[in-house]
């Protein structure tokens, strides 16, 4: 990926991370990863300790952002991942690989993101 | 020391006399008989035994050499702390300071009230806590040496959140009074020495009338703003022995110091810089002092139409108020003047910093942006610990207290103020208010993923929390969860209802320090809530004996994300960084295998215990359960099973 590219792909990411909105589109293109798999890497490496268990999002240094039902595409995750534009740890292949990768990918689409708060009494008070 | 020498010096004589008791006893024992198991061989004795005379001159003591006495210096010293209206004295109790501890129970019947303590730190945390709702400090008293050492973490606390405690410890100055064994290595020539580095003022009296001026210093000291610890080293003999010249002592006149308002000029130069900016932003930290702290701050808000973000070292700004942009903090890059008041980190709330491998930094704000600081924090700084952080370039810096300038500067703003100003002004409040509306929404929706999960999420815990104490008289005073869910979902507007954090970031605060502020609570009958980790709940549970012991209501949420959460992430990134090992983090980073059991912990001190709550549907039951025994009286915890953050 080169450098312009890169900055995009990281900008669309930080952007969509900033405003915490995750409903925009989702990619069509990626690639078809084992989502029980990815469970067990999300929860053994460490990801669930910033961005919790189900994927609602944390604090580490700074807000983790939210990863459940994430709509980032597939190459924007995986860039914040080998190269992350804030604190987050960068993971080299040597500790995750690009199947890893895919894997996390499709466990954190799978994870049920927000919905609305009015179905939630104690959330209105 | 003159007056020292006017007393009879019984402690010598009396261990001689003990000496001399058993020289006797051998000198008189009874021939050992024939069949009797020889204990000792008789050539071990190598010195002659002391002649009658010889033993009556030891021993027997002159006939003026008193045995009773009818005052002491531990009255007079109680008088003292009485005259500064302090309520209480954390104590873990010690004998050196048993003169003082003794008078407080029968001279003064109790008063300052002593809250027993199982540890120093219980003791000071417990003494930052209270005086953060309370608005004063109370005392606390411990072994000068190794007390002290305990204590050293939590003034340290105290230090860094600029809060009032008046501490003290024992000590024997003069070496000629010391008996053998403790109180040699219970003695310092300068015990201050230890906390000096982090307390505003320290002394060791060397007589009555010394402790009472430099008690009223020492209070006086440490409620000026910018507040602090204090330390007074208490000689154990001046404590113990007859008060020599009674007639001569005085209760020096406490008047508070009124805080420092800063310059008129400046303020009127910064409300000329607020007026002109298109937008203005006000930041702040440990902004209120006092309950008008966070009305006047409204009050200016309000006046420019202008963001807040309020770190929340106090209580400054309600979390609902449409001008709270907290959890806007991409405000600071639109702002073109900052006003920050009684910041703490300042540099640190301005910049972006990365904690990668290389340490790089950029302002926050932008270019061009001016930055007026009000504030008293750097009056009084010390050198060693760093807590004063990094250099930050602003453009006014007014020296004052923040609360007590803030009248005049809203004052000066409101004048500047015409017709088309009005308008525009009103015009900004508006979208601030419209975005503040969607942040609390958008908190709500993220609240919600994750909602029916095992462990519960944190924002779940703080919903159901809320959702049961919203219509009490609530005071939350500890987080386990950064500045969260509670600040993003509850509606926090009475002065009392926050309280702030440690300060220095020393584990072991949020359970005693919320005991604290319970302390301060149960007077006003307010419903004390607090969460804290199921780390910082090891290092001292037995704070909840305490609790049990004086009946201090209390709801404590136990987060239990069963490690030292925070280290963990930073261990998860140095491996990532270092390329290896991600998944042996939790080695040295959790508190698992086994789980403790906090309920059982709790109900061991005497405490009510719910827990452990792993499905979020038995947490309402318990909470139910658990706030009834609140309201008793008592302090109910809660152990939930919680996600990390």
């Amino acid at each position: 990926m080169n450098r312009f590219k890169r900055i995009a792909v990281t900008a669309f990411a930080m952007a969509a991370i900033g405003v915490g909105v995750f409903a925009v589109a989702r990619a069509q293109d990626a690639p078809q990863g084992d989502a029980a798999n990815g469970k067990r890497i999300y929860l053994a490496d460490g990801c669930f300790t910033c961005h919790g268990r189900s994927g609602q999002g944390g604090a580490y240094n700074g807000p983790a952002p939210i990863l459940a039902h994430t709509a980032l595409p597939f190459d924007g995750f995986k860039e914040e991942l080998r190269n992350p534009a804030n604190d987050m740890p960068a993971y080299s292949e040597a500790v995750l690989s690009d199947k890893d990768i895919v894997d996390i990918y499709a466990f954190v689409e799978s994870l049920l993101g927000p919905r609305s708060s009015k179905d939630i009494s104690i959330l209105n008070n | 020391m003159p007056k020292r020498r006017n007393l009879r010096d019984s402690s010598r004589r009396n261990f001689l006399k003990g000496a001399g008791l058993v020289g006797a006893a051998v000198a008189i024992a009874p021939p050992v008989a024939a069949d009797a198991i020889p204990t000792a061989p008789q050539e071990r004795l190598k010195a002659a035994l002391p002649g009658p005379l010889q033993v009556a001159a030891e021993t027997i003591p002159p006939v003026n050499d008193p045995v009773n006495q009818t005052s002491s210096g531990g009255d007079f010293m109680t008088d003292v702390l009485n005259s500064l209206g302090i309520e209480y004295l954390a104590i873990n109790c010690a004998q050196s300071y048993r003169g003082l501890h003794e008078a407080v129970i029968n001279h003064a019947n109790n008063k300052p009230e002593i809250i027993t303590c199982v540890h120093e730190d219980v003791a000071v945390h417990l003494a930052q806590g209270y005086a953060k709702i309370e608005g004063k400090p109370i005392a606390m008293a411990c072994h000068g040496v190794v007390g002290l050492q305990h204590a050293t973490m939590a003034m340290y606390n105290a230090w860094c959140d600029r809060v009032p405690v008046l501490v003290m410890g024992g000590n024997i100055m003069e070496a000629d009074k010391r008996g053998p064994g403790a109180d040699w290595t219970h003695s310092g020539v300068d015990i201050g020495a230890i906390v000096r580095d982090f307390t505003k003022w320290d002394d060791q009296p060397a007589s009555l009338q010394h402790f009472a001026e430099s008690a009223v210093r020492a209070y006086k000291i440490a409620t000026t703003p910018p507040m602090g610890p204090v330390f007074l080293a208490l000689d154990a003999e001046l404590q113990e022995n007859p008060i020599p010249d009674a007639e001569s002592l005085r209760i020096p006149k406490l008047a508070p110091v009124v805080p420092p308002q800063g310059d008129s000029g400046a303020l009127a130069e910064a409300a000329k810089m607020l007026v002109d900016a298109q937008n203005p932003l006000i930041v702040c930290d440990r902004m209120a002092r006092t309950p008008a702290g966070m009305a006047n701050l409204v009050d200016l808000a309000e006046t420019l139409q202008c963001g807040v973000i309020d770190n929340a070292g106090r209580m400054n700004f309600p979390s609902r108020h449409p001008l709270n942009q907290s959890f806007r903090r991409d405000m600071i890059g639109q702002a073109d003047v900052i006003l920050a008041i009684e910041m703490n980190d300042l540099w640190g709330t301005l910049t972006s910093f990365s904690d990668r491998i290389v340490r790089r930094s950029r302002p926050a704000t932008k270019p061009g942006a001016k930055i007026i600081t009000l504030g008293v924090r750097d009056l009084y700084l010390k050198s060693n610990y760093q807590d004063f952080g990094r250099w930050q370039d602003v453009d006014l810096d007014i020296a004052g207290d923040g609360e007590a300038s803030l009248p005049v500067l809203t004052e000066a703003v409101r004048h500047l103020i015409d017709k088309g100003r009005k308008a525009a002004y009103d015009a900004r409040g508006k979208k601030l208010a419209a975005a503040h509306l969607a942040m609390v929404e958008q908190s709500k929706t993220d609240a919600t993923i994750g909602w029916d999960s095992s462990p519960i999420t944190t924002a779940r815990m703080c919903a159901e929390v809320y959702a049961q104490i919203k219509d009490e008289d609530w005071s939350v005073v500890g987080t386990s969860i950064r500045l969260t869910w509670p600040h993003r979902l509850w509606d926090f507007r009475r002065p009392y209802q926050w309280n702030g954090v440690s300060g220095g970031g020393g584990v072991s605060y949020n359970l005693p320090a919320s005991l604290g502020a319970a302390l301060a609570n149960k007077k006003h009958r307010r419903f004390t809530v607090a969460f804290g980790g199921d780390g910082d709940f090891m290092f001292n549970p037995g704070t909840l004996w305490t609790a049990a012991h004086h009946k201090i209501p209390m709801l404590y949420i136990v987060h239990n994300n069963r490690a030292y959460h925070q280290e963990y992430m930073y261990l998860v990134a140095m491996a990532a960084r270092h390329g290896r090992g991600v998944d042996k983090m939790d080695i040295g980073t959790t508190i698992k295998d086994p789980n403790i059991d906090y309920a059982t912990v709790a109900r061991g001190m005497g405490v009510y215990g719910e827990g452990p709550i792993v499905d979020p549907k038995d947490f309402g039951p318990a909470l139910s359960r658990a706030i009834a025994v609140v309201k008793t009286g008592e302090t109910a915890v809660v152990d939930v099973v919680a996600d990390p953050r």
